[in-house]
């Protein structure tokens, strides 16, 4: 009946979103501070 | 410097609040795919990462000509925070993609021809950034940078266009015939998501490299002086 239909699988579907908006943030936090700190190196 | 326009957060407002809902209709509002279930969902966010991705690194290999062709240090910025912005695009689209394989082929990795070259296309743009890192003269930095993302660039048409032309795991690019029009809504609201938050990174991080630029210019002198005192003694 359900042969070659993939069950389930929304562990995968939560780690790839996970992932990915991990990564998103990580990146734009990283930007903005990088951002913050260059731009008061460049004050001084 | 003027500061980031108030549009440029805008937009990355813009981006987030869409990424969200485009993900909130793509997880729990969007049918389920025949074969694949649920699996499928990551769709919603895999194929705007690849389509991002690759946009990114155009829009990159057009700033690197711009940049050989006016040796303006502006594009010389756009085309550094392009390709970082794609960059991570590309570690996300292959790990989400490894994920999806391991549910639907069975395995994390297969040295199929898609995947193959979206990883040659990661490591290229990288070594761009990483030769980048090596040179120290600003003009030099500028022009070796563009010469190295355009040759990088030859990899993004295959990675589209290889599923057609040669035999892969990998399907070919689904069209709005063939796909579910309740599928489409949030795949594009996904894909628009990512372009407006990319704009915004790339535009952090250019102006981040104008900035370090501006800061070399500053220290550059001063390294001279001191090390022309350094023969003196």
């Amino acid at each position: 009946m359900s042969e070659g239909v993939i069950i389930g699988g929304w562990n995968y579907v939560i780690a790839a979103y996970s992932i990915t908006a991990t990564g998103l943030i990580l990146y734009a936090w990283s930007l903005v501070a990088r951002y913050r700190r260059s731009t008061r190196d460049n004050e001084d | 410097m003027k500061p980031i326009s108030k549009w440029i957060h805008v937009l990355g407002i813009t981006g987030l609040v869409l990424l969200f809902v485009g993900s909130w209709i793509g997880l729990f509002v969007a049918p389920s795919e025949r074969f694949m279930g649920d699996v499928q969902r990551i769709m919603y966010v895999h194929v705007p990462t690849a389509w991002n991705a690759m946009l990114g690194y155009t829009f990159a290999f057009a700033f690197a000509v711009a940049s050989l062709w006016t040796s303006r240090p502006k594009w010389d910025s756009a085309v550094t925070a392009t390709i970082e912005v794609s960059l991570l695009l590309n570690a996300l689209l292959l790990v989400q993609g490894s994920i999806w394989a391991r549910a639907t082929w069975g395995v994390w990795w297969d040295w199929d021809v898609r995947l193959t070259t979206s990883l040659i296309m990661l490591l290229l743009f990288a070594g761009v950034l990483a030769m980048r890192s090596f040179v120290q003269d600003p003009d030099r930095k500028a022009t070796w940078t563009a010469v190295a993302a355009i040759v990088a660039y030859i990899d993004v048409p295959m990675v589209y266009f290889c599923v057609r032309w040669w035999r892969s795991l990998h399907q070919v690019q689904s069209t709005p015939e063939t796909v579910s029009s309740s599928m489409i809504l949030p795949l594009r609201m996904n894909a628009f998501a990512l372009l407006f938050l990319g704009i915004w990174m790339v535009v952090y991080r250019a102006r981040l490299e104008t900035l370090r630029r501006r800061q070399d210019q500053v220290a550059e002198p001063a390294r001279l002086a001191s090390v022309g005192g350094m023969e003196d003694v």
